[in-house]
């Protein structure tokens, strides 16, 4: 008898609001200002899973790092249909980089399961935008994996994904067990049913992994262990002008090329001045 | 942290699918079936239903928080939703025999069959034990013939309940409740009225005319219907004031956002005291409301009486909709009195949570009754 597949998503928890209040001592987010979500890509990894699960049966792990309140995260997972979930929480790991967070949670994944075949991670997080976790971890655990996969599909152990790539769209294959990053532009993620929600808090339990658990050094992770340092955070500011052209039709035409034609597009500037001088 | 995702889960849901087709339904008076489709297989027609009949049997506060977010972007589909959980299963579920709950609790948790609770007709309504509509016994089963009006969920329902009259021999009459498939013959939909708000909810009269039901689909004891009707407006009345809160909290939002947007003097018009002072009354009763209305749910869950809290909430939630929506209109100034704003729309739909299941008038009758009963 095959296996079941066992499948790991990494999922954060990533606040609610874009224009979020930040901490210009440190440079750092606070979070316990805003409502947290699933972070949108994770929550589109977290759907490839599933419909993996529904073609080919597998178990489903979530797995998050973060404070007591990401416990949310994974509740909303066992709703959607994860199986397990894993909370790695400790005080210790706070204000760790991408560097930190791929090393905890490499080894979350080799503590509470090891015999994985899949982990699926969001391609990137909508409050830091690094993209670094996935490939980092797959450089920590040492397995193929493949980045800004739209499409997978499983043939026996092997894995055939369609990856997006700038201008091109790529068609690989990949060996399990491997790690891949799910962007968010085809399977929109599931609702969550609200019987899924009730089960979430009556029949899962989710285990917690500390530092000790996952043996490894403190000096490794947190603030301690992340070399990345912010420097500066600030919101972008854009600014709108209103400019009122008068005169007759063709000096508006006119004066609208002649000010913001690299705006406007110059082919089209180009067609409409030779109209014009055709004219 | 539960009820937390249920909101989020419940708003992200209306939101997105709910959200971008409110005022077009409103205005074509369309129910949207496609919406309701893929809010079956979310259960959001099995909420109170028991897992063994297939709903999802979510507790009560869990409950009011989804007709609350539901009826923020859109309160017909929360009307819709509210009446088929509360008065449309929930007799079924407590005054139902197992076969009874094994044959009509599914398909009314799947969303297959939507429930309809009839109790008004043309002189009844507050006056529950004045209905004129009557069954009559036969060999197999009873013949009803009667018209109910204002039926919520009229146009689209698979089950009925109906409220008759009986009288056998020389008794005083009384009245049952049936189980009204829309298939049996001699059942009809009249036309769906053209009313003030709810617009998207097929609300219409149903005609019995000879209509013969079995002796299986007579729900509770002979003479049971005013209880099952009292029992099951209590659990509506929940229903109701989350929907009128969400219709206050979705004018409240509004009108927030349209005062720091909106510029007079040079000013946001949220500077002006008067505007700040209408928020704060309005931010105010809303959250007095909520907690008026989780009381109640509390109470509901913990198997104690909540009627008397029920009828309270009921009471203070639809007046707070109705203050809050005209605020809100006030705040938007003309253009709050355009189709365009969605505050219009709001101030149309709150009126109605002051009317049905249980007027005003009847929810003040009932808590007077309590505390009067309760200082002899």
């Amino acid at each position: 008898m095959m296996k079941m597949l066992k499948l790991v998503t990494c999922i954060k928890q990533v606040p609610m609001v874009s224009e979020l209040p930040w901490d210009p001592r440190t440079g750092t987010l606070k979070r316990n200002l805003a409502d947290g979500m699933i972070n949108p890509a994770c929550r589109y990894a977290l759907e490839a899973a599933l419909i993996l699960k529904n073609t080919y049966g597998a178990e489903i792990t979530a797995i998050t790092m973060g404070s007591d309140i990401a416990e949310e995260v994974l509740r909303e997972a066992f709703a959607m249909g994860a199986d397990r979930g894993i909370l790695v929480s400790d005080p210790k790991m706070a204000g760790a980089d991408t560097l930190a967070t791929s090393l905890v949670l490499s080894r979350a994944v080799q503590t509470a399961c090891a015999d994985f075949d899949l982990i699926l991670c969001g391609c990137h997080t909508s409050d830091s935008e690094t993209a670094q976790v996935g490939p980092q971890m797959i450089e920590e655990l040492d397995i193929p994996g493949v980045t800004y996969v739209d499409r997978l599909e499983l043939d026996g152990r092997l894995l055939r994904l369609q990856r997006l790539s700038d201008n091109f769209i790529e068609t690989l294959e990949m060996e399990l067990p491997g790690l891949v990053t799910i962007t968010t532009q085809r399977q929109a993620p599931r609702y969550v049913p609200l019987a899924g929600l009730q089960d979430a808090f009556t029949d899962k339990d989710i285990s917690r992994l500390s530092l000790e658990d996952l043996d490894l050094d403190p000096e490794l992770t947190g603030a301690k262990g992340s070399p990345t340092k912010i420097i500066n955070v600030f919101s972008p500011t854009a600014e709108k002008d209103n400019i009122i052209m008068k005169g007759s039709a063709r000096k508006i035409v006119q004066q609208l090329f002649d000010q913001f034609d690299d705006k406007i597009g110059g082919a089209i500037g180009k067609d409409i001045k030779d109209y014009q001088e055709s004219q | 942290m539960k009820h937390k995702l249920v909101r989020k889960t419940v708003r992200d849901f209306s939101e997105a699918e709910l959200g971008p087709i409110a005022h077009e339904i409103d205005r074509d008076a369309r129910f949207p079936w496609q919406v309701i489709e893929k809010m079956r297989v979310l259960n959001y027609f099995g909420l109170q239903i028991p897992r063994k009949y297939g709903g999802a049997e979510v507790d009560s506060i869990s409950y009011a928080i989804t007709i609350e977010e539901l009826s923020k972007v859109c309160a017909s589909i929360g009307l819709c939703v509210t009446v088929h959980n509360s008065v449309g299963a929930q007799p079924i579920k407590s005054f139902g025999t197992e076969k009874q709950k094994e044959c009509f609790l599914p398909p009314m948790a799947s969303g297959e069959r939507i429930g309809a609770f009839c109790l008004t007709e043309a002189n009844a309504g507050s006056d529950a034990s004045g209905v004129e509509t009557n069954a009559v016994e036969v060999e197999d089963g009873y013949i009803i013939n009667g018209t109910k009006i204002f039926v919520t969920n009229g146009g689209i329902c698979g089950y009925a309940l109906i409220f008759a009259t009986m009288t056998t021999g020389a008794g005083k009459p009384f009245t049952n409740v049936f189980i009204v498939e829309k298939e049996m013959a001699g059942f009809s939909v009249g036309e769906i009225e053209d009313l003030c708000g709810m617009r998207a909810n097929p609300v219409s009269s149903l005609f019995l005319e000879d209509c013969k039901v079995p002796f299986d689909n007579c729900l509770g004891q002979p003479g049971s219907g005013i209880k099952i009707a009292l029992t099951a407006l209590d659990s509506g009345r929940i229903g109701i004031a989350a929907q009128a809160l969400g219709i206050a909290q979705g004018a409240f939002e509004a009108a927030i956002k349209y005062s720091k947007e909106r510029q007079q003097f040079k000013k946001p018009i949220s500077s002006f005291q008067t505007i700040q002072n209408y928020l704060a009354d309005m931010a105010t009763e809303i959250d007095a409301g909520r907690l008026l209305l989780y009381r109640a749910c509390a109470l509901k869950d913990e198997n104690k009486p909540f009627g008397t809290e029920a009828a309270m909430a009921k009471l203070y939630c639809s007046s707070v909709a109705n203050r809050t929506t005209n605020l809100a209109m006030q705040i938007h100034g003309g253009y709050g009195y355009s189709k365009e704003y969605d505050v219009e729309r709001y101030f149309r739909d709150a009126k109605v949570t002051e009317i049905y299941e249980g007027t005003s008038e009847v929810q003040r009758l009932v808590i007077s009754r309590a505390v009067l009963s309760q200082h002899t």
